[in-house]
């Protein structure tokens, strides 16, 4: 008996080890999504959070001045994916292709702001953007402006600082797929004649294409819910997703409400990266219709 | 004349945009040094907000918490992680995509999602629903982290040594253990650093009374400026970037190994 149970313990191990993993994830991660779902669609009535299931607060959340917010993310997200795509490609290509000594301090370099506490670059970003701060000296030592403006509380530092936190995170991947390109098929095309623009339009931009999807999606995504730097630097008035579902789930206090924002503004990040990957594939089936 | 642009252009290009990087934090480490104590004015060298910070004893109550959230979640994602990575090579199916998710989906609806079922549930908020959280973080850095080093352990050993009679205990502590070595410290100081570093689930799930630094760091900056959170960052700078160099010599040697 006991050496049965020991013959089906080892032949089985495998389920015993991957278990508690599996349903680590399925009670603190799909669970809670679900849990948000189930709010959504419920009213809660006295102390029992879950009652009678509604559709009320959709038609409650769906509204213009939400909807409003949603786009104002999605705007900041898409911003921030691609002005960090276009200005984080040439460095993970002098990372992957150009340098050969110095590659490891380099790849240390513009790994660390990739792990530095968000907060930290936040408050980095204060002195800079205050009204004495550096921003502020710069524009007045070149006669740009007469008086010292509060850059803080505005659009203009949310996006400057998405940008600059969101930009390590693009790098990584980048590198790795650029890293992978065998270098002989870039000298195979300069050797048949072609100049740098064509091999970079022609080999290395299609060879990278998984990577650039891979960042690309990465800080869309992650951008789109972004709490902390809109809360610091967008003052009180200019809301985004993430400011205000901790609106209404930490001052507000209405869970349902929140709940059915969430599934409307992941709702619509879910259509937007839809549309951007089907831009993502036109693209690709142009750029082999041209060669 | 083109080819000295394409030459100089390139790192030029790749110096200004570390320079973009660096720059805020710079700033931010010069004035931790600053006498004065409105830090637009500099007033000459001085060590005395980090004597500020030593014996504040708040912040030493918020980085022990930290500790101990980040040392208790590294242990419980390490080590389910490993479980999982050698379980699913049995089951020879990838499953490790399922962990994937842990990163893409942003930190605020894994937030509130638990805070919400959390309360659901009447579990109290504190600092093991915080272990609970950066746990399930961990699993997203450790699995695929572990995942691909042992893809590349030559399965022939493993053979080996239950040819030789060893069981199965013991290939794991001398064959598969050992090589996965360096990926096990690499992602563990990952999961240090990202707990640590992490705002959004600490601020959702840690309840009143647990404050980690992360969360000082804020409620300090919502009240202003203070050149203290300049000297406290600096050294969180400093503690993190560490870390970072040793996992990317890890790294680099993982890579020369091949």
């Amino acid at each position: 008996m006991f050496d049965e149970l020991k013959k089906l313990i080892k032949s089985e191990s495998y389920f015993f080890l991957i278990t508690p993993a599996f349903i680590w994830q399925v009670a603190f991660l799909v669970l809670p999504v679900l849990f948000i779902i189930i709010l959504s669609l419920s009213s809660s009535q006295g102390l029992d959070l879950v009652r009678n299931y509604t559709l009320h607060n959709f038609s409650e959340v769906m509204s213009m001045s939400h909807v409003r917010i949603v786009m104002r993310s999605i705007m900041l997200a898409s911003c921030t994916a691609i002005a960090s795509l276009l200005l984080a490609y040439p460095v993970a290509y002098f990372l992957a292709l150009y340098i050969k000594r110095y590659k490891f301090f380099f790849l240390f370099l513009l790994s660390v702001p990739f792990l530095i506490n968000v907060l930290v670059q936040v408050y980095a970003w204060f002195f800079i953007l205050e009204k004495n701060g550096l921003f502020n000296q710069v524009l007045f030592f070149l006669g740009l402006i007469k008086k010292p403006v509060n850059f803080l509380n505005s659009s203009f530092a949310v996006y400057l600082v998405m940008f600059h936190v969101y930009l390590p995170f693009m790098i990584m991947p980048l590198y790795s797929s650029l890293e992978k390109i065998d270098i002989k098929l870039i000298e195979a095309s300069y050797d048949l004649g072609s100049s740098f623009r064509k091999t970079l339009l022609h080999i290395i931009l299609p060879l990278s294409m998984p990577g650039i999807r891979v960042g690309f999606f990465l800080v869309y995504v992650v951008s789109f819910g972004e709490y902390v730097i809109p809360s610091l630097l967008g003052g009180m008035k200019l809301f985004f997703v993430g400011t205000l579902i901790s609106e209404y789930f930490f001052i507000g206090k209405d869970w349902h409400l929140g709940a059915a924002f969430i599934c409307l503004s992941w709702g619509m990040l879910f259509l937007s990266a839809m549309m951007y990957h089907w831009i993502f594939n036109k693209i690709m089936v142009q750029s082999k219709i041209i060669r | 004349m083109k080819l000295k642009i394409n030459k100089y252009l390139l790192p030029l290009y790749v110096l200004s945009f570390c320079l973009f990087l660096y720059l805020p934090i710079m700033i931010l480490m010069m004035y931790s040094f600053n006498e004065g104590g409105f830090p637009a004015e500099w007033q000459g060298l001085s060590l005395r907000w980090y004597y500020d910070l030593f014996e504040s004893v708040e912040i030493w109550r918020a980085f022990k918490n930290s500790l101990i959230v980040a040392v208790g979640s590294a242990c419980l994602s390490l080590s389910m992680g490993l479980m999982l990575v050698c379980g699913a090579k049995q089951l020879k199916k990838n499953i490790v995509f399922f962990f994937f998710s842990n990163i893409l989906i942003p930190d605020i609806v894994i937030a509130v999602g638990m805070l919400s079922l959390f309360s659901y549930f009447m579990v109290p908020l504190g600092l093991i629903t915080l272990v609970i959280g950066h746990t399930l973080l961990g699993l997203g850095f450790t699995i695929p982290v572990l995942k691909s080093r042992l893809d590349e352990l030559d399965y022939r050993l493993v053979e080996a040594s239950y040819d030789l009679g060893a069981s199965s205990l013991y290939t794991f502590r001398y064959v598969i253990l050992p090589f996965l070595y360096p990926a096990i410290v690499v992602s563990a100081l990952m999961v240090l650093i990202v707990s640590f570093d992490d705002f959004v689930i600490a601020f959702f799930c840690s309840g009143s009374s647990a404050q980690t630094l992360s969360l000082y760091v804020f409620t300090m900056i919502r009240l202003g400026i203070s050149p203290t959170v300049n000297a406290l960052s600096t050294i969180m700078l400093l503690v993190s970037s560490f870390f970072i160099l040793a996992i990317s010599i890890l790294q680099a040697r993982l890579a020369n190994y091949e």
